[in-house]
């Protein structure tokens, strides 16, 4: 549980504290003020736990009661002020613990000293947003600013304007320090400001770049969920082994080049004639696949259901494109 | 007897002497105070009793910092410190003397 004498000595005092809890804030605080360093030397002399050496907190508390000159009457009730500074305290002695155990992950004794380190990205990133929201309000025309601090359009100004929030922001941080306390108030909720918008772009900027509007003409292929091709003549017969092919003679290649039978059993496509599986016609008489696609059947674009016509497979050389006027139907979609 | 009930009474006295020759810091004075033959003396006690002596103006404070720990807060006594040291010491002596005087008529008797 304890892991450094530095979280042993302030959770010593932590519990000493809690036992004082009647005395009031001020007095507590005044009481308490040199207590970790005066426990951090009984700490460098010497072997054994705070409460080996010291007896327990609560102990403590009641020789330092007597000996300070606090006598404790009845505890008063607890005030709401009171609970919330307990909890505030609790939650920061927690917090340090835990930064603690934290630090080795990133190679520092604790993990804010790795936080400390990584100040000077935040100042330039800092300067960077500056610049875009200051960019973003004085720019009036009208075109999107994109990724730099643009005004008017023009990468010169948002060069010099990135320069100028990037140098601007490490000025101010390095000297947040010694800023007073009220100028340094302001400097910290200006960069929460600052992150607040910055979020909001970044909301913006990512939903713009996921919902390009021609996504789906541009960079899908609208074949690409094509697994087979049927060719139909003008009385809606399937027509078999069809071949086809581009302006400049050369075949065109859909689908997938294999079939699964009834059963599941896999066979390959040889030749490049369409469809590979006639048994996959979609507009099959009824009678053969009655309850395949009744509403394609009523509405489908070419062929006319004719109960009469079985499908036949007569193997004809490729179609003569003049002769007939094929209507592709893909299917698999 | 109780060492600890007697300590109640007389370590503001204690403080206050080991005070005299050389500041010091808390646990420091803890130091001295056990070296001396005081070896029952409480660290919470002389805290306590360091951080009430100064709150009623007998002593006064700095920080030296340390090369190696934290600060160190020294105590030192200030001129009321000092009167209070002689005051205090010979009501105790005055005490002491009394009560040796008693337990030697007993003792004799």
């Amino acid at each position: 549980m304890i892991t450094t004498a530095q979280d042993e000595i302030n959770l010593y005092v932590f519990a000493v504290r809690a036992a004082l809890g009647d005395l009031p804030e001020s007095l507590r605080d005044e009481l308490l003020e040199d207590l970790p360093e005066h426990l951090a030397e009984v700490v460098a002399d010497g072997e054994g736990s705070l409460t080996d050496r010291l007896g327990s907190p609560e102990a403590y508390a009641a020789d330092l009661r007597t000996t300070a000159g606090f006598v404790g009457g009845f505890p008063d009730p607890p005030k709401r002020t009171d609970q919330v500074k307990e909890m505030r305290d609790l939650a920061l002695a927690r917090l340090r613990v835990a930064d603690r155990r934290l630090g080795p992950l990133f190679g520092a004794a604790r993990a804010s000293d790795f936080l400390v380190q990584l100040r000077p990205a935040w100042w330039v990133l800092r300067g960077y947003l500056a610049a875009m929201v200051l960019a973003w309000m004085l720019d009036d025309s009208g075109q999107p600013i994109g990724l730099l601090p643009r005004i008017g359009g023009s990468e010169f100004v948002a060069l010099l304007l990135l320069a100028a929030g990037v140098l601007g922001s490490i000025w101010l941080g390095r000297r947040s320090k010694r800023l007073a306390h009220w100028p340094q108030m302001a400097l910290y909720a200006g960069s929460v400001v600052l992150v607040l918008v910055a979020l909001g772009g970044f909301l913006e900027a990512d939903s713009t770049s996921r919902g390009a509007p021609y996504a789906d003409v541009n960079y899908d292929n609208p074949y690409g969920n094509i697994e087979d091709l049927f060719v139909y003549d003008e009385q809606g017969r399937l027509v078999s082994n069809a071949r086809i092919f581009d302006q400049n003679g050369s075949p065109l290649r859909l689908g997938n080049a294999y079939c699964y039978d009834d059963s599941g059993n896999y066979t390959e496509v040889q030749t490049l004639t369409y469809p590979y599986c006639a048994d996959r016609d979609p507009f099959r008489a009824p009678s053969a696949a009655a309850s395949a696609d009744p509403a394609a059947t009523a509405t489908g674009p070419g062929p006319v259901p004719d109960a009469g016509a079985e499908v036949n497979p007569s193997a004809s050389a490729a179609p003569s494109p003049s002769a007939i006027s094929p209507s592709v139907s893909p299917s698999g979609k | 007897m109780d060492t600890t009930q007697l300590l109640k009474g007389v370590l503001d006295l204690a403080c206050l002497a080991a005070l005299r020759d050389e500041d010091g810091y808390g646990y420091d004075i803890l130091r001295r105070l056990r070296t001396a033959g005081l070896t029952e003396v409480g660290d919470a006690s002389v805290y306590g009793t360091l951080r009430r002596l100064f709150n009623a103006g007998l002593l006064t404070t700095y920080v030296v910092p340390s090369d190696e720990g934290p600060h160190r807060k020294y105590y030192a006594l200030n001129p009321a410190g000092r009167a209070e040291l002689q005051r205090s010491g010979k009501t105790w002596h005055g005490f002491a003397s009394t009560m040796d005087d008693l337990l030697r008529e007993r003792e004799t008797a």
